[in-house]
């Protein structure tokens, strides 16, 4: 076996041209398959990411009814907590459940603001400045002016939005809205930051408000229309939703509440899941294709060495012994080629991962509501590169066996004869 | 003692529609340390003789005792088995691996052991490529040695399992008479020395003295037989 895969290793010198086409191939195949893995992987899952930051949390807290308004931004359903003793104290409770990491409340509300010749609608949120800095990525887009402050009378405003309400960081405001109450109501407020994000939803259409000052406004003491649930890791969201079930139903509001994982009710999401299964196939795909070349090679050899072949039949090997000799050949082939694809494809991802891909152009015609980012960053992961180098060498040797057992197969008088 | 016993040997090679015989009834029997040569012209059937006794291929018709065993009943496996043990083959075309070293390619037989150390593989491939006159040349890959050189490795490559018996289809085809004489006197003395039994095939009248029994094929029989 030893001997063999010694053997293996320097017949791959014999065509080096011939190999060298066939590792190059593989590489190809194989750098392929890391950048674009690299891509979708960070693609899915910053789009996951945003998902959770701005819309779904890991779980979602909210009331049954509300999640047929919820486009509405109503304000007749709030979050009032267990027992109608306020959110303060149900945050308290979920976060004394374990692997909970924090509880994030939001009031996403509906108002308006009259310029001299148009009205112009607006998003408005009710956040707790810390929570959502810690939370989500929101400081980062601020290019003017800072992030709000707790109890303060101040608003954070998306880039498009402030320009099409012609102000400025440092202005003020009169925006008016709807009070849970149902009265319609104005109040002043100062402009203190500029939010540039790249999400439509966010820069057309979205302000920030401090939590405090939105339940005083829309009237709606210690309350939130959501309240959004952080685990340790949102990929085992699963392990939490039991414990957090029972403590509902403990306090006899199960009913009342719905308890939204972050990957379910939500059909992009779910396509996304399903996507990311997908693409395994086509990776597996792209190095079928490279396997051809592979093939073609492997078999060209067989034919060539078909005298030898009989020589190793008559000196005792036996067609096992021969089979293993060429899928081992195919093996250092796949070995090589993936070890270099990996190295290209690891060189690649890393630079992109850095520099980014732009594609605003390709998202200005989406939705507002799908969140995705203009600028996208692929994901240099080890264990990408791992999964492409496995998958790689798996493939062309699994791919190897056919012309491997055409060798094994001959028949070695047949393959003496010239 | 017998070591080989062909009895009514036929082979029949289907070509299409065709049938080609290219053995007729061969009855024969080969004794131990014996150096026998198979003649006759192109396609007499030589190889094809060849190649049953090394239990390459199977007879039509007949049987082939191999050592008192039957070889019609053995598996691939055991085949493969037995040809890994007791036989060397040495070919027209040499069939080294040009990749490997006139050592590495000796080597190769000896490695297919399941139970050999590797001192004895060390010692053993050194001594035969003192024999055959390669001492110098073990680390010559095959294009690096001249035809004669060549078989001399194929030869040893052979010898170095000490196999019972060594079957060589025209050696000395490709080699000009000077060189088929040494490569010759090579087998000859193996055959002295370690009374390893050969059979080797040739239509070279040249080559036909080297033997001790000369059996003539023709038309897949064999149309005479010869001892000195
Ligand atoms: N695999 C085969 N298929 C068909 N015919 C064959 C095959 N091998 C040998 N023959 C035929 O059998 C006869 C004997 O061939 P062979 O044993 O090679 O003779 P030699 O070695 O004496 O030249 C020839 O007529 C040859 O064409
Ligand atoms: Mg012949």
């Amino acid at each position: 076996m030893k001997f063999l895969s010694k053997l293996a290793a320097k017949n791959l010198f014999r065509n080096k041209l011939r190999t060298l086409i066939s590792i190059v191939v593989i590489a190809f195949a194989v750098m392929m398959v890391v950048v674009l893995r690299g891509f979708v992987l960070g693609m899915i899952d910053s789009m996951f990411e945003l998902h959770i930051q701005y819309n779904s949390g890991h779980v979602k807290v909210i009331r049954e009814k509300y999640e047929q308004k919820q486009r509405l931004l109503s304000l007749n359903y709030p979050v009032k907590g267990f027992e109608n003793e306020g959110i303060e104290k149900m945050q308290q409770q979920i976060k004394e459940l374990s692997e909970i990491k924090e509880t994030i409340p939001r009031i996403k509300f509906g108002a308006a603001v009259s310029t001299k010749n148009k009205l112009i609608t607006m998003m408005g949120w009710g956040v707790n400045p810390t929570k959502e800095v810690n939370f989500t990525d929101i400081e980062d887009y601020l290019v003017a002016g800072r992030m709000i402050k707790e109890g303060n009378k101040e608003i954070a405003v998306g880039t498009d939005l402030l320009t099409k309400l012609d102000a400025q960081v440092g202005d003020k405001l009169t925006i008016v809205y709807t009070t849970s109450w149902g009265s319609f109501k104005g109040s002043t407020v100062k402009i203190v930051g500029e939010l540039d994000s790249g999400f439509k939803l966010l820069d057309e259409k979205s302000f920030y408000l401090p939590l405090s000052q939105a339940q005083k406004m829309l009237v709606l003491p210690d309350q939130a229309t959501e309240l959004l649930v952080e685990t340790n890791n949102y990929r085992k969201v699963a392990k939490v939703m039991p414990d957090l079930k029972r403590l509902f139903q403990s306090q006899g509001v199960a009913d009342d509440y719905l308890l939204k994982r972050w990957d379910q009710g939500n059909s992009i999401i779910q396509y996304l899941q399903i996507g990311r299964k997908i693409y395994n196939l086509i990776y597996i795909f792209v190095i079928l294709l490279a396997c051809l070349v592979v093939i073609n090679t492997l078999l060209m050899i067989v034919k060539e060495r078909r005298s030898e072949i009989g020589m190793l039949s008559a000196l005792g090997l036996k067609s096992r012994e021969i089979l293993i000799l060429f899928i081992l050949e195919g093996l250092v082939l796949g070995v090589v080629g993936s070890f270099l694809g990996v190295i290209g494809g690891g060189i690649a991802t890393k630079i992109l991962s850095i520099v980014g891909i732009d594609y605003s152009a390709a998202l200005a015609d989406m939705e507002a509501e799908l969140l995705m980012r203009p600028i996208f960053y692929p994901q240099f992961k080890m264990s990408n590169l791992i999964f492409s180098f496995i998958l790689g060498v798996i493939v062309t040797t699994i791919t190897a066996v056919i012309p491997a057992k055409k060798a094994a197969d001959l028949n070695p008088t047949e393959a003496l004869r010239n | 003692m017998n070591l080989l016993e062909l009895k009514g040997i036929k082979k029949i090679y289907q070509q299409g529609q065709v049938e080609v015989p290219a053995l007729r009834g061969i009855d024969l029997t080969i004794h131990r340390g014996e150096f026998t040569s198979v003649v006759g012209p192109s396609g007499s059937g030589k190889t094809t003789l060849l190649n049953l006794i090394g239990c390459l291929d199977t007879p039509t018709e007949g049987k082939i005792f191999f050592d008192n065993r039957e070889i019609e009943k053995l598996s691939k496996e055991e085949l493969a088995l037995l040809r890994r043990y007791n036989l060397g083959f040495i070919f027209q075309e040499y069939n080294l691996i040009p990749v490997l070293s006139a050592y590495e390619n000796v080597e190769l037989a000896l490695r297919l052991f399941d139970d050999i150390k590797e001192i004895e593989v060390e010692k053993r491939v050194k001594n035969i490529l003192e024999a055959v006159g390669l001492a110098d040349f073990a680390h010559h890959t095959p294009g690096e040695l001249s035809g004669g050189q060549q078989q001399r490795v194929s030869i040893a490559r052979a010898l170095v399992k000490e196999p019972k018996l060594i079957l060589a289809d025209e050696p000395t085809a490709n080699l000009d008479s000077k060189t088929s004489e040494e490569v010759l006197e090579v087998m000859v003395e193996m055959n002295q020395q370690l009374d390893t039994t050969f059979i080797f095939s040739t239509h070279d009248p040249l080559v036909w003295d080297y033997a001790q029994r000369i059996i003539t094929l023709k038309d897949g029989q064999i149309a005479e037989e010869k001892s000195s």
